[in-house]
């Protein structure tokens, strides 16, 4: 073995204890100045995996070119029904009513629940010039439909919310695995050191089915999880104190803090752990600048918050939390993930209200977010992501047999939408397609590791070389899947 | 041909063999043992072609059918003999013209047996038999029609049960498959029953396994014998002499301990380690001083910094010994058992909720688990005895029949919590199905190879591992190991998800418990119904002076002749009424007394019963239970395991017996399952496998704990990567040195005390933790120890610290986990008691709700374990200690303790510095401070001048700038990390 080489290699593992590229370069020459700007200097660490001996979110190198900067996750839990809203089946309403229970049995959990085929209560036409099929339960959604890409052959492997979500999240049906968000910032880091890699805006108003666990690191170091930031109160856990000391106290005790540490560095030469210790109390101070200002939508202009519907008590919510989205990624945030309370898309019953209510909410949002990237030409560089963790079935699901007016769908895991836009992503395409019923991908099936590996690729890393090392083994987002990155899709 | 048969004859002069036809036992079987075996065997099978049997014979290889009775030309394997071809040149004997005639004359005669077996049974098992018909009884009826249950009286696991059959009759008619009510019951649909699907963890059954069922009874149920494949003299092919080279593979050996210069080495680790110095051109960095020795050995020892007295009075010790002490000392204390069961409970996965599902419905009784674990690093427990009891403390010793049950077969039993740690999300039916049971007992067989052998094992259970000699089978023999206590086809429910929970299973608590805990909670039960029952006393008492009011007021409504009868009659026991007395009682009982509603109209005696009831419900809920222990148990009747193909369960391939890997023994010894106590119930299986873990020239339990141990004293193992000692995990830096310690360790009797000392006391563990540019670039990674490493405290340190610096930390050890709350801004903390906290280790650790602070200093998740934490270095920390209000409280608390005892400035800094950093400010330090402090006080004073006249009492200005100077050496580089 050559040593001269391990050497050399431990010498950067160090230098990744916190302190990077040029920083680890003005270190060596000078004495480092507590309080000194860190430049956001590029990595000497590639992307990939391989021991690192200390962790942080500074930015690193990409494997391939990157496509996509940033990546703002839209997060649809419950299940939004294709055949509702983006798949239309006319074979649904030729035979609604009709019995299609061991077609598909091995999929259907009540069986007693289970209804003949079920039409959709909604509208569907073709928009814009790539005439792509969008019901009308998304009225805004077809203003910019040229702008997106979908995938209508997507598959899940569990049909319940939680592993389907641990799968779709994660990349397999259990928890204790790393978030793609995760990845992502372990991947790649972020530009911007002032606010979290990974963030998560959730819904104030609840938490999703698997609550934190949605955003988990799994076996990846705690800071490659995602960060809440709430759009309302305190965004970030103790980013402010709850009772401030009164003015001038904080001045005071930062200065003493950082005479003490200095003192201590002083009598320490080499240990860059403890600069990357003592750095770290400046990033926190920025921190609290950066996130009040990433987070004051008032700065923007009135046209701005009336397109994303802020002020309108149905989309406001929402509204906020996608303006804030974009906000970050202007700023270097590297993964933003905006999830509902619970699960709006979760239609078991009353399918059409059920729906109205989920698009409702969101619809505007949504088409405002997308059009809004694009007018400040923001659309090339960010990947917007949109989609849930499966589909519905075919079939009503109903209390009362009879009443096929009241019956929703229940979970089909078998065949489900998503759709991506800007970020790489190819616009105006439909790709892949279920069954003539809607049950299950038939064309083009796409699995979640393909689709892991594809937002992976836009963004410069690739799949089998972004790795973390655990129990001797190359841990991986797609496991030991062997995922297909969906070329068609691509610009 | 026939003449080449008659020559033969002539020559070999054998007449027995014209006269007699040759039989498969007496003629066949030991040519193909003698030749073609030892490629052709079960173990290994090239060409997927097994000889050793005649049903493998039958069966074929990948060139399928090898022989047709009575068709020579039909017969593959025949002509591969008679050509030649084989066995390949060179890789063996070829067969003597004598014995290709003879099989040719068995394959002419159509290959008949000596004990008459017909040999197209063979051919129809090689299409399909009992094997392959097992696995989906197991998967899609034996929960209902199994051993535990036979609903319908039928048992569906054997062919001779489905003959048998149930109420309704026969399960299967042979040869009939159309008439065989199994088949009927499931071409309706109606069996497996949709309704009882969910709740039975069964899926609904693919049309092939239907299938491959009606082909079975068709060709009349063939049956085979199959042994399980364990270890047998021919050895595992895929293991070879070589494999078995591994260092790590090779018992430990004491090596010499080398020559060091005198005085340079307190002890062997140091003649170990100079030596590999001086060949680099190294040597040791200098002793450290004595304050940052106390420091280094509380927080190693601990995870607690020593107070300001055992610093000074270390510092000042002149003993010559003093180090030593002090080493034994801290050793001896509690905190140690809590430190070091931690990094165990890391490594097992403890956790106190099941996870997996959102509701992560809580552990009631892991903790003792916990405690387990505690107690025993307290007491030295010998390694060898806690791996013992965790892996088969079931059994160890027989609970089930034991007369009295004593503390040990309780421990015993607490033990095994170890593999009944893994998040499980089985308490839910719609993941309870035996792809879901499996990834549990995959990630138990995982924590249980990482952590006890060092070893990766699960890539084994899809493929023959590509690095490490782990073939496919060692996965499953070792699941076999388990499946006494782990069966997949017979499960044990975890903590049932309310409401997601309708299953018949039992759970897998057990309430055994020694007559002494009973009779202690019967005694505090007892305690507290005597103050349950002088409450109602108080009650009842109320009530007769209510009662005897009444009576009174009512007397004096009758006339008066009659009152002082009446009065008796309501003053003496109904038993002693003569006739008259009972006429009046009964008479004027409604008048005279107070029913409830009356009662309750009182308002004294609403107030009252309010009270009493109040009391009563806080008095039982004071009442204890026996607590249950959740225990890992044999049930002594495993189901057979199969290998799955590619690891799916529902693809059964090879049935195999239990064993441990290969690569760990000679190969060719079977596996012995251990004797067990007349009537006792478990396999033996898991105590044999304990037992071989613990034999004194096992290759890798004792590296695999020292090397543990040694890890987290000098934060990087001999081997780096602990939990791999595998073909991937890195070459010890100190071979010879990690076997002499392994070597040690077993000879102490396998002392984890015992291993501090040695590792504490060596002049290695004394060293500066200073980092020179020299040793930068020569030893960068600290591999040859020139130094100790600078390291950060952990999340339960600095947690602990704060608490205890601050003098909030409540010293009450063991028991039910403290409770946390949990804030809607996603904000996890403990519940302090009377502004007091337990240690981290107590604190709850439900997997949804892992409490902030540990969680923001790198607390992993476990899912399912955690072997090394890493040490994550970002902003988050500063907010956390800067603005935390707990931080903050507590700041405000050491403040106040540190202000009790002097009001002295210059002596406030110094016992802060000793608390905090476990050593005095020097000048430069106290002049800093002071002038910190002056400012800080006068910067609160301008705060107080400011607010209205009425709440500056609020503010101590002094009292305000000492917490702000205690919170800040809080925040300071040098109390979070150890030199």
């Amino acid at each position: 073995m050559n040593s001269k080489l391990i050497h050399r290699r431990g010498f950067f593992e160090r230098a990744a204890d916190g302190i990077s590229g040029a920083a680890l370069a003005s270190l060596a020459l000078s004495e480092y100045a507590v309080g000194e700007e860190i430049p956001a200097a590029p990595s000497l660490e590639p992307a990939s995996g391989g021991p690192r001996r200390g962790y942080d979110t500074q930015p690193r190198d990409t494997h391939h070119p990157a496509k996509a900067k940033a990546v703002i996750q839209l997060f649809m839990n419950g299940g939004p029904s294709q055949v509702d809203l983006f798949e239309p089946k006319p074979l649904l309403d030729q035979r609604h009513g009709e019995d299609y229970f061991n077609e598909i049995a091995e999929d259907i959990s009540s069986p007693q629940a289970a209804g003949g085929l079920l039409r959709t209560p909604f509208k569907f036409k073709q928009h814009g010039e790539s005439g792509a099929w969008i019901s009308d339960a998304l009225p805004h959604l077809h203003e910019v439909v040229d702008d997106l890409s979908f995938i209508k052959s997507m598959y899940n492997n569990h049909p319940n919310h939680e592993p389907a979500l641990f799968k779709i999240h994660s990349g397999r049906l259990l928890p204790g695995r790393p978030s793609i968000g995760a990845w992502v910032s372990y991947g790649l880091g972020s530009v911007n050191q002032n606010l979290p890699a990974y963030v998560v805006l959730d819904d104030p108003r609840g938490l999703p089915v698997n609550t934190v666990q949605s955003w988990q690191n799994g076996f990846l170091p705690p800071l490659y999880q995602g960060t809440r930031v709430r759009s309302e109160g305190a965004p970030i856990l103790n980013l402010n104190a709850e009772n401030p000391y009164p003015e001038g106290i904080t001045t005071l005790q930062r200065d003493l803090l950082r005479k003490i540490d200095r003192m201590h560095r002083k009598d320490r030469p080499n240990q860059l752990q403890l600069d990357a210790r003592i750095n770290s109390y400046e990033l926190a101070a920025r921190m609290q600048l950066e996130a009040a200002d990433v987070l004051d939508i008032n700065q923007e202009s009135q046209a701005t918050l009336d397109m994303y519907g802020v002020g309108d008590k149905k989309t406001d919510s929402y509204a906020k939390r996608c303006i804030m989205a974009r906000r970050m990624v202007e700023r270097g945030v590297r993964y933003v993930q905006i999830f509902m309370s619970g699960q709006p898309w979760d239609s078991h019953n009353g399918l059409e209200n059920s729906i109205k209510s989920a698009a409702g909410q969101t619809d505007q949002p949504v088409a405002a977010l997308v059009k809004d990237l694009k007018q400040r030409g923001l659309l090339d560089d960010v990947l917007v992501v949109w989609g849930g963790e499966f589909g519905r079935l075919p079939i009503a699901q109903m209390r009362d047999k009879k009443n096929y007016a009241s019956a929703g769908r229940d979970h089909g895991p078998r065949g489900f939408t998503l759709w991506m836009a800007g970020g790489g992503v190819k616009p105006g395409v439909s790709y892949g397609a279920t069954d003539e019923v809607g049950y299950a991908a038939q064309d083009n099936p796409v699995s979640i590791a393909d689709w892991h590996a594809t937002i992976l690729h836009l963004l410069g890393l690739h799949h089998h070389d972004l790795f973390f090392e655990r129990n001797g083994l190359k841990e991986r987002l797609t496991d030991t899947f062997k995922p297909r990155i969906v070329e068609e899709i691509l610009a | 041909m026939r003449q080449i048969i008659l020559l033969s004859l002539i020559f070999t002069g054998s007449t027995a063999l014209a006269a007699e036809k040759p039989t498969y036992e007496k003629d066949i079987a030991p040519i193909f043992q003698k030749k073609c075996v030892s490629c052709h065997n079960a173990a290994n099978q090239k060409g997927e072609l097994d000889l050793s049997t005649p049903f493998g014979l039958f069966k074929g290889g990948e060139s399928q059918s090898t022989l047709v009775s009575g068709d020579l030309d039909s017969s593959y394997l025949y002509e591969l003999v008679h050509t030649k071809l084989m066995p390949p040149e060179g890789e063996g004997e070829p067969l003597t013209d004598e014995e290709v005639h003879t099989i040719e004359s068995w394959i002419t005669n159509s290959t008949p047996f000596a004990d008459g077996t017909d040999p197209d049974s063979f051919v129809a098992a090689s299409e399909v038999n009992q094997h392959d018909i097992q696995p989906i009884m197991l998967l899609r009826c034996t929960v209902c029609h199994g051993n535990r249950r036979q609903e319908g009286g039928l048992d569906l696991r054997t062919k001779a049960a489905m003959l048998k059959g149930g109420k309704s009759g026969p399960a299967i008619v042979l040869g009939k498959p159309e008439e065989s009510l199994i088949i009927k019951r499931m071409a309706a649909e109606e069996m497996p029953p949709r309704d009882k699907l969910l709740p039975s963890g069964v899926k609904v059954m693919p049309g092939n396994e239907v299938e491959m069922l009606k082909r079975w009874i068709e060709l009349g149920g063939p049956e085979v014998v199959i042994a399980p494949d364990i270890a047998t003299v021919s050895g595992d092919p895929l293991v070879t002499e070589e494999d078995r080279q591994h260092w790590s593979f090779q018992k430990p050996v004491r090596s010499l301990v080398p020559h060091a210069e005198s005085g340079q080495a307190y002890n062997a680790i140091d003649a170990f380690v100079l030596q590999q110095q001086k060949a680099a051109g190294l040597t040791m960095s200098a002793e450290a001083s004595r304050a940052v020795l106390i420091r280094r050995v509380y927080f190693d020892l601990t995870g607690l910094p020593p107070n300001a007295e055992e610093v000074e009075a270390f510092v000042n010790d002149t003993d010559p010994a003093a180090y030593e002490n002090l080493v034994e000392r801290v050793l001896a204390m509690p905190a140690y058992g809590e430190r070091w069961a931690r990094y165990w409970l890391d490594a097992a996965g403890y956790a106190d909720s099941e996870g997996k599902r959102s509701a992560d419905p809580v552990r009631n009784s892991a903790w003792r688990y916990r405690d387990y674990v505690i107690r025993a690093f307290s007491k030295d427990l010998p390694y060898s005895e806690f791996l013992r009891q965790q892996i088969a403390g079931d059994e160890l010793l027989d609970y089930s029949n034991a007369e009295v049950i004593t503390q040990e077969h309780v421990d015993n039993l607490v033990a095994t919590g170890f593999l009944r740690m893994a998040p499980d999300g089985t308490g839910s039916d719609v993941v309870n199905s035996v792809a879901e049971r499996m990834e549990v007992v995959a990630d138990e067989i995982d924590i249980f190879s990482s952590t006890v052998l060092g070893l990766t094992m699960k890539c084994a259970r899809c493929h023959s591992h590509k690095y490490d000699p782990i073939p496919q089978r060692d996965y499953y023999r070792l699941m076999a190991v388990f499946q006494g206590a782990y069966d997949v086809h017979d499960w044990l429910k975890p903590t049932a998800v309310p409401s997601q929970s309708n299953g018949v299973m039992k759970n897998r608590t057990l309430s055994v418990s020694t007559p002494d805990m009973i009779a202690k909670v019967d005694a505090h039960n007892q305690v507290v119904q005597k103050d349950i029952d002088a409450e109602y006393q108080r009650l009842e008492a109320l009530e007769a002076e209510l009662q005897e009011a009444h009576l009174a007021k009512g007397l004096e409504t009758l006339p008066e002749a009659i009152q002082g009868d009446v009065k008796t009659a309501f003053e003496i026991d109904g038993n002693e009424h003569d006739e008259i007395q009972r006429y009046l009682f009964e008479k004027f009982e409604t008048l005279l007394t107070l029913d409830e509603a009356e009662l309750g109209k009182d308002k004294a005696y609403q107030e009252l019963k309010k009270e009493v009831d109040e009391k009563v419900k806080a008095l039982n809920n004071q009442k204890q239970t026996v607590p249950t222990i959740r225990a890992l148990w044999d049930r002594g009747e495993p189901s057979p395991t199969y290998i799955y193909v590619r690891g799916d369960y529902t693809q059964s391939g090879r049935l195999v017996g239990p064993g441990v890997p290969s690569v760990l023994t000679d190969g060719k010894t079977p596996f012995v399952p251990a004797e067990l106590e007349e009537q006792a119930v478990g396999t033996g299986r898991r105590l044999a496998l304990a037992n071989w873990l613990v034999s004194a020239d096992h290759p890798l339990t004792s590296r695999v704990m020292v090397n543990r141990i040694w890890s987290h004293h000098f934060g990087r193992g001999i081997v780096s990567s602990i939990d791999n000692f595998g073909k991937l995990g890195t070459l010890p830096s100190h071979p010879e040195l990690l076997d002499w310690l392994a070597v040690e360790f077993v000879e102490s009797g396998w002392s984890v005390k015992h291993m501090h000392r040695l590792m504490l006391m060596s002049r290695t563990y004394r060293q500066v933790s200073d980092l020179s540019e020299e040793l930068l670039v020569a030893d960068p990674e600290n591999v040859l120890l020139t130094r100790m490493p600078l390291r950060r405290l952990s999340a339960e340190e600095v947690r602990d610290s704060v608490i205890s610096v601050a003098g909030m930390l409540e010293q009450s050890r063991f028991g039910e986990p403290d409770a946390v709350n949990v804030r809607s801004d996603g904000l996890v903390t403990a519940i302090a008691r009377d502004g007091a906290y337990r240690r981290s280790v107590y604190l709850r650790q439900r997997r949804k709700e892992m409490p902030s602070w540990l969680e923001t200093f790198d607390l992993p998740q476990m899912n399912p374990a955690c072997q090394t934490r890493s040490t994550s270095n970002v902003a988050q920390q500063a907010l956390y200690l800067l603005n935390s209000e707990m931080v903050r409280e507590l700041s405000a608390e050491f403040a106040i303790r540190i202000q009790a005892e002097t009001r002295d400035v210059p002596a406030q800094i110094e016992k802060m510095y000793l608390a905090v950093l476990s050593r005095k400010p020097d000048a430069t330090e106290l002049e800093l401070s002071s002038e910190a402090l002056q400012q800080l006080q006068q910067q609160w004073q301008v705060y107080r001048d400011s607010l209205p006249e009425a709440e500056r009492e609020t503010v101590d200005a002094e009292l305000k700038a000492l917490t702000i100077f205690g919170h800040t050496l809080l925040n300071s580089a040098g109390f979070l990390y150890v030199d």
